[in-house]
């Protein structure tokens, strides 16, 4: 982490400098990320693809406002979320996810694309402030300090979300840890 | 949750002070509901990562573009090391270039009609060119001796002149002091009687 940290901030150094085969570089380390992140977010590729795109192209116009390139990963979601959160307020009222149940067939273990449909089914049950909450710490392993910056709430509004999700997804996937994966 | 003074997801996240973590390792080691709370949460994350991340549908890239470059003051001040490179370059391609040119042979040029001028022709222009070459010394040489005739002229004219001024400074003088010695030797022959 250290070492990308010290790459990202070379790769930034130069980016400043009008090099746009620094700025690709650095897109290709994190255009992944953050491609997942707003796909969870808004639950479409196309939008997800179309959102990180804008996300990358606005960094780079205001890569001079960011004044500590190390903290150039939660500025970086920060941009993400304010583009999803526009889109989201743009699509609502949301479109619900499917309510297929995982305990719709008892007594068998689940198959892997049966859970992915579960979890993606109980993160479409939460709020987006909740389910995004959910995203940053457990797929993208934020501490609760960047979350905070990222979302511009206090850390405890942000454990407050975390947590209350937490608690919605353990309902929700408990016939998966009931009848386990195959 | 209840029994501990620190929420365990707090201690499930990495997030408690060391001195914190040990206490609630000490407790979970004894209270079974804090072991299942803990157990569920760790199910409840593994079944979240199961779905895996997704490769985006097409990779993101930039060209450049003449509205985000900088402008040329920008690079020239950025690009030291480029420059010198640069600057290298160029030095070393002039020095090959150079090294080229003095190794390459030199191009015979045949000129017929040089060939077809007889002896006489060029002894004849040879004599020509050193005739007018000799009445062009001759020419500057009458020059530069009129011109020291002419100093020289002038030098005992003005010699002249100042011998006349001298002479006539001379009878000037005389003529001033001639009473004067006259009163002298009238004086010394008074004495002597």
């Amino acid at each position: 982490m250290i070492f990308r940290e010290v790459e990202d901030r070379d790769l930034i150094t130069k980016a400043r400098r009008g090099d746009v085969e620094s700025y690709n570089l650095l897109i290709s380390r994190w255009d992944r990320r953050i491609f997942n992140y707003l796909l969870r977010l808004v639950k479409d590729r196309e939008d997800a693809r179309d959102l990180a795109q804008d996300v990358f192209l606005k960094a780079y116009q205001n890569l001079n406002k960011l004044e500590d390139p190390s903290k150039f990963s939660p500025w970086l979601y920060r941009i993400a979320h304010n583009e999803a959160y526009s889109l989201l307020r743009k699509n609502r009222p949301e479109t619900e996810m499917g309510e297929e149940r995982a305990q719709s067939m008892p007594g068998r273990r689940m198959l892997p694309i049966e859970v992915g449909l579960a979890v993606s089914t109980a993160l479409g049950r939460l709020t987006e402030d909740q389910r995004e909450a959910v995203v940053l710490k457990i797929y993208e392993g934020f501490k609760f300090e960047e979350m905070a910056e990222i979302l511009e709430t206090p850390v405890s509004t942000v454990k407050s979300r975390l947590y209350t999700a937490l608690d919605l997804l353990k309902e929700s996937l408990a016939p998966i840890q009931l009848r386990g994966v195959e | 949750m209840s029994c501990l003074p620190f929420n365990i997801k707090d201690y499930f996240f990495g997030e408690l002070p060391t001195q914190d973590r040990r206490t609630v390792d000490l407790h979970l080691a004894s209270c079974p509901n804090c072991q299942e709370e803990l157990d569920a949460l760790n199910l409840t994350q593994n079944a979240l990562l199961m779905v895996r991340d997704e490769e985006p549908p097409s990779r993101i890239a930039f060209v450049s573009d003449k509205v985000f470059e900088p402008r040329w003051y920008q690079s020239l001040w950025n690009s030291a090391p480029k420059m010198a490179f640069a600057s290298s370059a160029i030095l070393a391609a002039a020095i090959l270039v150079h090294g080229l040119e003095l190794n390459r042979p030199v191009a015979v040029v045949s000129k017929p009609s040089q060939s077809s001028i007889t002896e006489a022709e060029v002894a004849t222009r040879v004599e020509a060119a050193v005739q007018k070459a000799v009445a062009e010394s001759e020419a500057r040489q009458t020059v530069k001796l009129q011109q020291v005739v002419g100093q020289q002229r002038k030098m005992e004219s003005d010699y002249k002149a100042q011998m006349l001024q001298v002479e006539d400074s001379y009878r000037m003088l005389r003529r001033s002091i001639a009473p004067r010695d006259l009163a002298a030797a009238n004086f010394t022959r008074g004495e002597g009687q």
